[in-house]
């Protein structure tokens, strides 16, 4: 009973010193109001007693007691004290920070830096790496991912980077078929769709012709994810049917971008490679793609597949064949079920369909599993490449914060020294020390706050920098949100508070903890003799630069890794010319070009882009050298034992294109116009036996091949095509054997035991070796052939920069026709710098990182020696005074400066040691310890430091000493 | 001060102005410390501004109200009232008042015995 109302009347209590703390001063003045009129009550009464007046108020006073005691009473029962104290406390260190700006200044904008650079970098994890799928429940989103001890027979099978590579045999890529058979036989989901993509399309219809990324998605996808349009309507299940009209559903920012976000595009038509669909609705702007990172403009139902095309399909069915694998299944969990049990579930009916389906792709030994992974974590097939970069920036900024803390601290010790009079001041006067800490920790954790929120102005522009840095790159996968969400906030606010507390806990507790004696005294501190009781604090502060100069060897040494990686990169010889060459793509399979009609219009625009002003020469190739695409194949060169196959990589190339890439000719001749007739026509042989076999036998053959036909002999018979090779062809395969004139013929396909009875190749030339999709691989056996058909990126080798070229070649291009669209129009140095864009975007950040610690650590060191001349000016002037050389001085306060860089550069080489190895996978042509980088990165920082040891020394030195006696 | 005058217990104040609210209704501070002045014969000594902190004390568990109002003399002051949950407070700390000082004084008066 009594507790319980003991417990209620302190609730009462607190509520009522809650709306009093809020209240505050009006409660002050009418409390005033009310005991002075108590007070002149009394003193009338005792004027009617027969007091004079000043006796009779004395008395009053006397009779009421002491009003400010009162006053204090009130307030304590009717407000906050601790809240109140903060104030104080707040207020007090804003006036001391305010005295001292250049203290100030410095902490704030160092851990401006610091908490910035954090901010900005976890901006980057959030968005790419944790922050959740832009769907309704993304937790119940389940993706499909199938593992076996053997690769399956399949005639197609592709990714689309959706999923991280997976350490055995397995993706998360599977049928339509199986999509259908386990939409109808499991009931663990309430929702369950299937995506494939994104897939460069040929949009016109809206202005010009442009290349424009389309995912196919099922019917139920945007019902299972539970995305809604912003206008029109979503794709529905109706979509799915082969009969159904054309449909697309545009991504927000697409249709921001090339539709100005006008509503009426909803309603239209657009040309899709070569049919035209209507634009049935907007996806709502929250939904930007599944898989961060990749960049997506609309959606399209499966039935389109048959249409609108991947050009490397030929005539695969895609919609029916059990053996395609290529979509990506996803599933919503019912309410109730676990993982676990759908897993288990969906398990059964894969197995059954892998081992017992028709076909069955797996025997039971091969152990075919299937696992259903949570979509945040399953999707992660982009990001999964840039993540160990992100979080390599990561520590590498935490170092930064770490510097920056040991930095302020350093400073806030110095300073510290010189408050220790107020300090003593107000412990005599009866501060008690944890009143002193908390004051010392609210000026610290002050001074964050301010840098913190100064770093979220710089963490704002550090994120729109490096998106710069990123975006001009096309193509590279980081198109995403990096928006500052609560994650980054929390993220910042935690830091922000740790941060403070870090850097004023020591130098706050060292300050509370002095003795008072000396300390009131007025030049204690000023004389050697004495400082004993603060020579914690100069261990302390001679730490504190120690550990900076430690931690900035550290990163200036990644950083150095990471440089000398990207110039090693660059410094390679990719065996062709890249400069002043214009590369950009054109696709006609796209526009519906035939094959005679794609090589006429090479050629054609081959020639007009030579009669250009400026350009020297011109030719075309299926891939861009260093662009990341590569293709390969086997072949059996006469004369080799049987079954003894050359894998080479294969690049199909057009008129003069080893001429154009100052590609040098080794052996042999080059190719002519004679040698490109003879490639379309074998091609075209192939192409008619091909299409006439598809029509005989609609499903493609299983079983063993039919006797030839008319049309086989006729492809069999036709002319073998010419091809170069490189030097590391030759060299590889082609070791004692003069390589022109050799005949080579495909290798088998599958495990047929004959050979390949195409007509195969003949060797007329050999050429220099070049890099082909990458530099960092060695360079490999390419087998360079006549371009007669498919997509062909264009070289331009001009005279001087290309880039002013892309004017008149856009206009030749749309001359030439009219749905033809150019894509990645860049340089071959930008399409370099491209493949490179992670070495360059690493080596920046860490430069720039490195060069931050540097300049952390120097005004570290800076500042603690500055500190140590001011408090040994008495010192300094008594040893000049007696004559000491300035040198000698020199050498105390320098000397005193290297020492600790020394240490510290030992204790961070040492530890660069053991970690620089967990990023030797980012570097390429040095060692993780390589000793080139640690002795210039010793050297570098032993000079800066020596610079920020040399302005405190010559203060020294320049000293007056009559002044420097008289100081304080 | 006087050596017959006596401090006034903690606690017993707030009771004390309860009684008097409770007896004569609204009242300000002044008009409460003269009745207790009137009622204790000057045997207890009371700093008047005490008085205040026992008020806001009583408010602060809402067992009185405050409001302002017109004084005899037509001046401004605030005047303190009794609520329900008051009375409630009153009857139990007077019954519990009664109690301790009958305990007390049943010990009191045990030690006088033994003494004699």
């Amino acid at each position: 009973m009594s507790l319980r109302r003991e417990s209620e009347s302190k609730l009462r209590a607190f509520g009522a010193k809650v709306r009093g703390f809020l209240r505050g001063r009006r409660r002050d003045s009418e409390f005033d109001e009310e005991i002075q009129e108590h007070l002149q009550l009394l003193a009338e009464r005792f004027v009617a007693q027969g007091m004079s007046r000043e006796e009779a108020a004395a008395a009053a006073r006397r009779r009421f007691g002491n009003t400010t005691l009162l006053q204090e009473g009130r307030r304590e029962l009717q407000t906050l004290p601790a809240i109140e104290s903060l104030w104080q406390d707040l207020r007090f260190a804003v006036r001391v920070l305010r005295k001292s700006p250049a203290f100030t200044a410095v902490a704030i904008l160092t851990l401006a830096l610091g908490i910035g650079a954090n901010t900005a970098i976890f901006s980057f994890i959030d968005a790419l790496l944790l922050r959740s799928i832009p769907v309704k429940d993304s937790g119940q989103l389940v993706v499909f991912n199938w593992s076996a001890h053997h690769q399956p027979d399949l005639h197609g099978h592709s990714g689309y980077g959706d999923c991280a590579d997976q350490a055995g045999i397995g993706d998360c890529s599977f049928s339509l078929p199986f999509f259908k058979t386990v939409r109808a036989q499991s009931n663990s989901f309430s929702g369950l769709a299937a995506f494939a993509g994104p897939l460069d399309v040929d949009l016109s219809g809206n202005g010009a012709a442009s290349m424009v990324r389309g995912l196919y998605v099922s019917g139920d996808f945007f019902s299972t994810l539970g995305v809604n349009t912003f206008i029109g309507r979503p794709l529905a299940l109706s979509d799915d049917s082969p009969s159904a009209p054309p449909v697309i559903v545009l991504n927000h920012a697409y249709w921001v971008r090339a539709f100005g976000a006008a509503p009426s595009a909803v309603g239209r038509t657009v040309r899709l490679d070569s049919i035209t669909a209507t634009i049935v609705g907007v996806a709502d702007p929250n939904f930007t793609n599944l898989t961060p990172g990749k960049r997506l403009d609309f959606f399209m139902p499966f039935s389109l597949a048959d249409t609108v095309r991947g050009e490397w399909w030929r005539n695969q069915d895609r919609l029916s064949d059990p053996a395609n694998w290529w979509v990506v299944l996803l599933g919503r969990l019912k309410p109730g079920v676990s993982i676990g049990q759908a897993q288990a579930a969906t398990a059964t009916i894969f197995r059954n369909e892998m081992l017992h389906g028709a076909p069955p792709f797996f025997k039971s030994e091969d152990a075919p599993a299937l696992t259903l992974l949570p979509a945040q974590a399953g999707l992660n097939g982009e990001t999964s490449q840039i993540a160990p970069a992100l979080y390599v920036t990561m520590i590498i900024v935490a170092f930064i914060l770490l510097i920056a803390c040991a930095n302020v601290a350093g400073l806030t010790l110095a300073r510290s020294a010189t408050r220790q009079k107020e300090m003593a001041v107000r412990l005599g006067l009866g501060a008690g020390r944890a009143r002193i800490v908390r004051q010392l920790l609210t000026e610290s954790v002050l001074l964050s706050l301010v840098g913190g929120a100064l770093g979220v102005l710089l963490a704002v522009w550090g994120i729109d920098a490096i998106f710069q840095l990123v975006s001009n790159s096309p193509g590279t996968p980081f198109v995403t949100n990096v928006a500052p969400d609560w994650r980054v906030l929390a993220f910042t606010i935690a830091i922000t508070f740790v941060t403070g507390i870090l850097f004023g806990l020591a130098p706050a507790l060292r300050g509370s903890r002095i003795d008072l004696t000396p300390s009131l005294k007025e030049s204690a501190s000023s004389l050697p003799g004495t400082a004993a009781h603060t020579g914690r604090g100069f261990r302390l502060g001679d730490a504190l630069v120690v550990a900076q100069v430690a931690l900035s060897i550290v990163v200036l040494i990644g950083a150095g890794l990471l440089v000398r990686t990207l110039h090693n990169l660059h410094s390679i010889n990719p065996g062709f010319d890249p400069h002043n060459i214009l590369l950009f793509g054109i696709d006609p399979n796209l526009a519906g070009y035939t094959d005679q009609q794609t090589q006429q219009l090479y050629a054609n625009l081959q020639q007009r882009f030579a009669s250009l002003p400026g350009v020297e020469s011109v030719s075309y190739s299926e891939d861009a050298l260093l662009d990341g695409g590569w293709s390969a194949g086997s072949v059996h060169i006469d004369g080799a034992p049987p079954k003894q196959y050359a894998n080479t990589g294969q690049l199909s190339v057009g008129l003069n294109f080893f001429s154009t890439m100052r590609i040098p000719m080794l052996a042999g001749r080059n190719f002519t116009s004679a040698d490109f007739a003879a490639a379309a026509a074998t091609n075209a042989a192939e192409k008619t036996r091909d299409a006439a076999a598809a029509k005989a036998e609609p499903s493609p053959p299983t079983s063993a091949p039919a006797s030839p036909t008319a049309l086989d002999e006729a492809y069999y018979h036709s002319a073998p095509v010419p091809v170069l090779v490189n030097e590391s062809f030759a060299k590889k395969f082609l070791a004692n054997q003069n390589p022109i004139g050799l005949h080579m013929s495909d290798a088998p396909r599958g495990d047929a035991e004959v050979s390949n009875p195409g007509p195969g190749y003949t060797i007329i030339g050999v050429v220099g070796d070049t890099k082909y999709a990458q530099l960092r691989r060695k360079t490999a056996p390419i087998m360079f052939l006549p371009l007669v058909s498919n997509e062909a990126h264009f070289e331009l080798r001009a005279a001087a920069s290309p880039t002013a070229l892309v004017k008149n070649v856009r206009e030749i291009v749309s001359q030439a026709g009219d749905n033809l669209p150019l894509t990645d129009v860049r340089t071959q140095t930008e399409q370099i710098d491209q493949i490179l864009f992670q070495e360059r975007l690493m080596a920046r950040l860490s430069s720039f990182f490195g060069a931050l610690a540097l300049v952390l650590a120097c005004i570290g060191l800076y500042g603690l020696l500055s500190y140590e001349v001011a408090r040994r000016t008495r010192e300094v002037g008594i040893r000049m005074a007696l004559g000491a050389p300035g040198r000698d001085l020199l050498r105390m306060v320098v000397g005193q400066g290297i020492l600790l860089v020394l240490i510290g550069a030992a204790i961070g080489i040492t530890t660069a040691l053991g970690v620089t190895r967990f990023i030797s996978s980012m570097l390429y042509g040095l060692h993780a310890n390589d000793p080139v980088t640690f002795a210039a990165v010793a050297l570098l920082l032993t000079l800066v430091a020596l610079a920020a040891c040399y302005v405190p020394a010559r203060r020294a030195m320049k000293m007056d000493p009559v002044v420097a006696l008289r100081y304080e | 001060m006087d050596s017959k005058k006596s401090e006034v217990l903690q606690g017993t104040l707030d009771l004390m102005i309860l009684k008097t609210l409770h007896a004569l209704g609204p009242l300000h501070g002044f008009g409460i410390a003269r009745r207790i002045e009137q009622v204790s014969r000057d045997v207890l000594q009371l700093n008047e501004g005490t008085v205040y902190t026992s008020l806001l004390r009583l408010q602060q568990q809402g067992w009185i109200t405050a409001e302002w109002g017109a004084s005899e003399n037509n001046r401004k002051a605030k005047f303190y009232s009794i609520t329900k949950r008051g009375e409630k407070q009153l009857e139990f700390e007077t019954e519990n008042w009664e109690r301790i000082s009958g305990v007390i004084g049943r010990v009191l008066r045990l030690e006088a015995e033994k003494e004699s």
